[in-house]
């Protein structure tokens, strides 16, 4: 016999309830009012007789009423044999999934991530199958299903640990959400065997708060999956990060260069006092004074600091900063390279000097703003230029009739690859326009307009007018034309209409010429032409121009490990020099190899770059993952310790229905029912007994 | 005994049955008048009038009472005390505390004493003896001085049917206010169950002896107390202070009964030895032989009074 809910026993022990009233009853009855004591002495109470039991047939039914009742509420049923469980008997498929991100560099995870490991795969039977995954921001398979299955059974786990020591945690951030996805799809697999049991998706990580869950919200997990938990703890859960904050481009090139960085401590940490500075050579050590930084738990402080004294690039300047005062060391350095100002001159092909504001020249030399990043120059062109300087150049503007050699010359660095911008100054441009790309002939007329015209139709798909595209910015119908040169786009072969005038002409023309493009505006800008350089239009028009030609590219101050670096075609081969000294020559323009925080070198012939890669910012974000953050994306997650639980959870289910079956309560209450008619009758008569000497005295 | 005393017997009333009139004057009135129907033909009548008598004159006297005859023939000052002054003055000293609101017949001890002290009242008042009353629990409760006027009976009355109460009954401080308050001598009837302590009482009963009081004692019992019949441990509540305790009466009984034996041995000697007339009255007991213990009493008192020259007590208190 069993009980469902053996607490109510404990009901049992209330049968000390009636003997205690039975024991008691004496004592507290009737007292007798006397006109004094003091003739009488206590006379001590005859405790055989004072503590017999009156009526024990009376009590014993008692007793038994109250023990039935605790019984009966202990739900009581037979036991019988249970079917034998077949749960966890079938072959799990169990994908292994290691995390390997920069954080698992904390002091004991990866011992710990590879013990779990261990254990778990010491649990599974010989017929599961498993694989092993690594993930940071990738996903690495490093055991697949196949080469588990080809391993003998008694060699599997050896494998598994094997493969395990061979690895270890790099500095990349940790993607989580794709890793998980990618877990999953590999146990969705229709694979050569049939899956009958449990497929399981094993994550060992330390479920810091900087893994990247995204790409789990659009993703409906396969049903069927279990997501185990293995969740590693840090023995040291005090963390402070340091990372680059990427400011603003600063319009005062002459401001003190300064670097800021932020200090940010983790909210568990105990420590709340560091010290930021520029590292040493060793990179242990300060090469000069630090500053101070006091950053509270569970906050950050950005600390500014002076750019070192010599700004070129040399070897020997430091491009380190250190954080100290910190137990985690894996975040606590930021490695800086001082942004390259980019030159850049526009070879602007005009008869006017600049001085006149009713002159082309005069709105766009103001247009650009020196910057401490980059510096944009309207230039003239020499008396006889030189193609190097045409191809050189950031923008070719011409806005007068030009020579025809150096039409032709413009022509040939356009076809390298150079970008022109015409401006129809007036109808007798229209050979220069010709010659700039390489056809007959282009028939330009003044247009007559009768008020003024503006900007009927624009493209804003296309890059230049893709800043504008968002309905705050689409407005062009302040800016009237006056005057603007007519033009049939159909003459010019592969022209693009970029933008038209309201009634139709065509207004901006994109015209591709060999591998370089030539942008024409068929009105000026100028105030006696149009009102555009005047508005607010034409600065952001000139810099998405300039975008177009490629040349103005700045490269961001830092990259992140594992980011693909685009390098800009060099013409030659490129040899990458990364921190730890290696040296590789690079084919091709993407550079893949930024595994590890520090200073690449890349050397081609058209000069030497250094780029700085650091740490993901979000690797430093430590703290736990609240547990059901992957429950709430959709991932069953059930944790590995609960095996028991969900058996002990069955048993009690079919203890359960056991009892809902036989429903033995409901006979115990009967039962009792029957001694309480019992014990009624029982009183009832001993009560009469008891009243009819008393009469009888009476 | 002269007369019948057994509470059985048919001429008496017993007490259960006078307790059944409701009124205290009634009571009273009956048992007087079957008094005096039995013993119409006695010659104990007259005891209670007292001769007038002389006193020497001593500053502070009232000088109208001075006798001038007395004056002209022996040239010497006189007192005259007035016939109504020389009559028997009694004081009916009745205890209502709360240990008297025991009984077992039906009535209270306090109802028995009050039927008592209203029977005597009315007997003396019809004798034309002035009567007092004094009531007290832990304290003096009510007093009346002995006068003989008319409707004073029934303050008296009135004052008796008070119920009794109080929370204990200190017997000393009472009887020390009697002492203060009656100066002048005469018949003390004291009716009390008198349970408590014995040293607290004598001396008290030892002063109004010396004052020159004539003193009636009636030690008022319950049948119950007396002898204390009762079955079955019960806790047993003092009335008085609500003391409780557990008592087995078959094995306290014996106990019991010796000490209330020698409680009321006591109480008899100090009676005696200081000339008190000691009665104990259970409450089954017919109110007219009570009434006829108390004459009885006296008319031996008178005798006494005579062969001894009036003086109670001992020597030590001869004038």
């Amino acid at each position: 016999m069993s009980f469902l809910v053996p607490l109510f026993l404990v009901g049992g022990l209330a049968i000390a309830l009636p003997v205690i009233f039975h024991l008691v009853r004496r004592t507290t009855r009737e007292r007798k009012p006397f006109s004094s004591l003091m003739f009488l002495t206590p006379s001590p109470p005859r405790l055989t007789r004072r503590s017999r039991l009156d009526h024990l047939l009376l009590l014993a039914l008692r007793c038994l009423v109250l023990c039935l009742v605790a019984f009966a509420f202990a739900r009581p049923f037979l036991k019988k044999p249970v079917d034998a469980q077949p749960v966890g008997d079938a072959p799990r498929r169990i994908a292994i999934l290691v995390d390997t991100s920069a954080s698992m560099r904390r002091a004991n995870l990866w011992a710990d991530a590879r013990a779990r490991v261990e254990a778990f795969l010491a649990r599974t039977s010989p017929a599961d199958q498993a694989a092993l995954f690594t993930f940071d921001r990738q996903l690495r398979p490093l055991l697949t299903f196949e080469q588990w299955n080809a391993a003998p059974a008694g060699e599997r786990v050896a494998l598994v640990a094997g493969k395990l020591a061979e690895t270890a945690p790099g500095w990349s951030s940790t993607h989580l959400g794709n890793a998980l996805i990618g877990a999953a799809e590999s146990l969705a697999e229709p694979s050569g065997q049939p899956a009958g049991g449990p497929r399981q998706v094993l994550l060992v990580s330390d479920l810091q708060e900087g893994s990247r869950l995204d790409q789990l919200q659009g993703y409906e997990w396969p049903k069927g999956i279990q997501l185990l938990v293995e969740t590693l703890k840090p023995r040291n859960r005090d963390n402070a990060s340091l990372q680059l904050v990427v400011d603003a481009d600063e319009s005062d090139p002459k401001a003190a260069a300064s670097i800021h960085v932020r200090v940010s401590n983790s909210p568990e940490s105990a420590r709340e006092q560091f010290r930021v500075g520029w590292a040493a050579a060793d990179g242990r050590s300060f090469s000069g004074p630090a500053s101070e930084a006091y950053v509270p738990a569970g906050q950050s402080r950005v600390v500014l600091l002076p750019l070192p004294a010599t700004p070129g690039l040399t070897n020997a300047a430091p491009s380190r900063i250190l954080l100290q005062g910190d137990a985690e060391d894996f975040d606590n350095s930021v490695f800086v390279v001082p942004p390259e100002p980019v030159r850049l001159n526009l070879v602007y092909f005009g008869k006017d000097s600049g001085e006149d504001p009713r002159q082309p020249r005069f709105f766009l030399q103001r247009a650009f703003q020196e910057t401490r990043r980059q510096s944009v120059q309207v230039v003239s062109p020499s008396p006889s230029p030189t193609p190097a300087e045409l191809n050189n150049a950031g923008l070719l503007v011409v806005a007068d009739s030009l020579p025809d050699n150096q039409a032709r010359l413009l022509r040939d660095s356009i076809a390298a690859g150079q970008t022109a911008l015409f401006m129809a100054k007036d109808p007798a441009t229209g050979p220069t326009f010709a010659h700039l790309l390489g056809i007959d002939r282009v028939e330009l007329e003044e247009a007559r307009v009768a008020n003024y015209a503006m900007f009927g139709e624009i493209d804003f798909s296309h890059p230049l007018f893709s800043g504008f595209a968002d309905p705050r910015y689409s407005d062009f119908t302040r800016i009237h034309f006056w005057k603007y040169r007519k033009l049939d786009p159909g003459s010019i072969p592969s022209a693009r209409v970029l933008a038209k005038f309201d009634n139709g002409d065509p207004a901006l023309l994109e015209i591709p010429v060999g591998r370089g493009r030539v942008f024409a505006l068929t009105s000026g800008w100028q105030p006696g032409d149009s009102q555009l350089a005047l508005s607010t239009k034409f600065v952001p028009l000139l810099y998405a121009l300039l975008e177009q030609t490629g040349r103005n590219f700045v490269p961001p101050t830092q990259y992140h490990v594992d980011d693909v670096i685009t390098l800009a075609p060099a013409g030659g081969p490129v040899t990458v020099s990364t921190p730890d000294g290696a040296q590789s020559i690079l084919a091709q323009t993407n550079f893949t190899q930024t595994g590890a925080p520090g200073i690449y070198r890349l050397a081609s012939a058209s000069g030497t770059r250094q780029l700085a890669v650091n740490l993901d910012a979000a690797e430093s974000k430590t703290t736990p993952l609240p547990p059901d953050e992957l429950e709430r994306l959709g991932a069953p997650v059930s944790l590995p310790a609960s095996a028991a639980v969900e058996t002990a959870r069955q048993v009690r289910l079919q203890s359960a229905e056991l009892e809902s079956r036989q429903k033995l309560w409901r006979w115990i209450l009967a039962i009792t029912l029957g001694v309480l008619l019992i014990e009624t009758w029982l009183s009832g008569r001993a009560s009469r007994r008891q009243a009819a000497p008393q009469a009888q005295a009476q | 005994m002269p007369l019948d005393s057994s509470p059985g017997s048919a001429s008496l009333i017993h007490p259960q049955t006078l307790m059944s009139i409701a009124n205290l004057e009634m009571r009273a009135r009956v048992v007087v008048e079957g008094f005096w129907n039995g013993i119409h033909r006695s010659p104990y009548h007259g005891f209670s009038v007292e001769f007038t008598e002389y006193r020497q004159y001593t500053p502070g006297d009232d000088p109208r009472y001075l006798d001038w005859r007395v004056f002209a023939r022996s040239d010497r000052y006189f007192i005259k005390k007035f016939e109504d002054e020389t009559n028997l003055r009694c004081h009916l000293v009745t205890d209502l505390s709360r240990s008297m609101t025991f009984g077992s017949l039906g009535f209270t001890k306090a109802q028995y004493a009050a039927t008592l002290a209203a029977t005597l009242a009315y007997f003396l008042y019809l004798q034309g003896d002035a009567v007092g009353l004094l009531t007290f629990d832990q304290s003096l409760r009510d007093y009346l001085p002995a006068r003989h006027r008319t409707g004073h009976l029934r303050h008296l009355m009135l004052a008796l049917e008070k119920p009794a109460g109080g929370l204990a009954t200190d017997v000393a401080a009472p009887l020390q206010r009697l002492l203060e308050i009656v100066r002048k001598r005469g018949v003390l009837v004291l009716l009390s169950d008198f349970l408590a302590p014995l040293e607290a009482v004598e001396p008290k009963l030892i002063a109004l002896a010396a004052c020159g009081h004539e003193i009636v004692l009636f030690q008022i019992l319950d049948p119950a107390e007396l002898k204390f019949e009762f079955t079955g441990s019960t806790m047993f509540e003092d009335s008085e202070t609500g003391r409780t305790l557990f008592i087995d009466p078959v094995t306290a009984r014996a106990d019991y009964l010796r000490k209330l034996e020698a409680h009321s041995a006591g109480l008899r000697s100090v009676c005696q030895r200081l000339g008190i007339a000691f009665h104990r009255l259970a409450t089954d007991r017919p109110l007219e032989l009570a009434l006829f213990d108390f004459l009885r009493e006296r008319m031996q008192r008178r005798g006494d009074a005579k062969r001894f020259g009036r003086r109670p007590g001992s020597g030590a208190f001869r004038k």
